[in-house]
Order: structure tokens, then sequence, then C-alpha cells
């Protein structure tokens, strides 16, 4: 698998060898979603894909109230979250309207507006159109 | 009695694409495409056309990366998804 990138896990710089973090994820999540020729049908899920808030071009960005992406520091929208949000948590509150983990009702409404606009091409994207796809 | 060894296609059997966090997968044998998240892809990669056991993969996996969540029912939901679709065989 030459275009695979887990084989180079290894950075030897300087001597030390720095090896990636890896989650085996949790029992009832998935991790491989089958496309089926002509029918695009969700088989199983990628649930434990990353949805970054806002992506890394915006990285700094607050996150207002509609979900756009606003200077750091803007009254009224909020700071982003630590780390980038989960596709099974984005489709749990999309589903059942509760509030994201850790977050407070309108930061969760802002965090999940903002994944809710995101375009193609955006990070975020293709795992946001998975969840979608869980959905319907 | 011998334990469950798990095997992946070839490489070659495979055409893997970055798809923005996650991985496209196209296996050539049956003309299937699949979405990847992590760890499936290192899975993949580790088992490419080389057989080993539960429990050697995970050593395997602990030597290669810094796994945080290391537990055998955690890998066996993760082999279990690979064998469901066809990508990972139970011999």
């Amino acid at each position: 698998m030459d275009e695979h990138p887990t084989s180079s896990t290894e950075d030897e710089t300087g001597g030390a060898t720095r090896r990636r973090a890896l989650m085996l994820g949790a029992v009832g999540a998935a991790s491989v979603m089958s496309i089926r020729p002509a029918l695009a049908q969700a088989a199983g899920s990628v649930l434990m894909c990353d949805i970054p808030v806002p992506d890394a071009g915006r990285a700094r960005g607050y996150i207002s109230k509609d979900g756009q992406v606003v200077a750091a520091g803007t009254a009224g929208a909020f700071a982003p979250p630590g780390r980038p949000l989960k596709g099974e948590d984005v489709r749990r509150a999309l589903s059942s309207g509760s509030n994201l983990p850790g977050y407070d009702y309108e930061r969760s409404r802002a965090y999940l507006k903002y994944v809710q606009r995101l375009q193609r091409g955006t990070a975020g994207f293709t795992c946001f159109a998975s969840v979608q796809m869980l959905r319907k | 009695m011998t334990a469950t060894r798990y095997r992946a296609p070839p490489a070659d059997a495979l055409l893997i694409r970055e798809l923005d966090g996650l991985f496209a997968l196209y296996h050539r044998p049956s003309g299937t495409t699949h979405l990847l998240a992590s760890p499936a892809p290192e899975l993949l990669d580790l088992l490419a056309d080389r057989a080993m056991t539960r429990d050697a993969l995970l050593d395997q996996l602990l030597r290669r990366y810094d796994v945080t969540d290391a537990a055998d029912d955690l890998l066996d939901a993760r082999l279990s998804e690979l064998i469901a679709v066809g990508l990972v065989y139970a011999t």
C-alpha cells in the first residue's frame, strides 16, 4: 500500500523516534462504510471520523451563533472547541436535538450550525456527509 | 486449538486515496468502494497479504503506534467490520 500514510509513522529526526497516536475507537462505533455501485448505500458507518471546527485555514476563528466563522474575540461568538468534533457526537446531537458532549446548548447549536454549513472541499465535509447519510 | 488468523488483500488489490481525513478504498477484485476511518487503514496495512493472530496484530500496532485504547474487544470490533465488508479474511 504505497499510497498509504501509515507506513511513515516513524520520524527519526535528531535520532528520536516519534510514534503516531492511534485510537481503536469504541465498540458499537464503526470505521468502515461500503459504497455499493449505483446505489451509494451505507452498509456500515463512518462514525469515528473528525470534523474540525473551524477548518485549519481559519483555526483561530470564533463561531457565531449562526455558525459563521468570525474574528477571534468577537462578542457573542464562541471560541472553537479544543478538539475536532466526532462524527458520532454530531450525528447524535442532530438527530436527537441534544447537546454536544461537554458543551452547553448555545455553544452546541453554534458548532452544529457551522457543521451544517460545511461545503464540499472543506475539512470535515466528507465526515459530515457520511453522518447525514446515516440519518436518512 | 489454533488461534484465528487474519489477513487482508495484498496492496496491489487495493487502491487507496486520502479524502478529507478519511480514506476512499477501491477493492479491485470485488469492484467495491469503501470509506474508511482510522484505524481501519492502519489495520489493512499491517495485514496486507500477511496473516496474523489478533494478539500478534495488537503487538504490531503497539510497536508501530502510540495506541491510546489498546484492548482486545476494541480490536475485535474493528476486525469484525473489516471481515463483514470482505476486506479481511479470518482463517
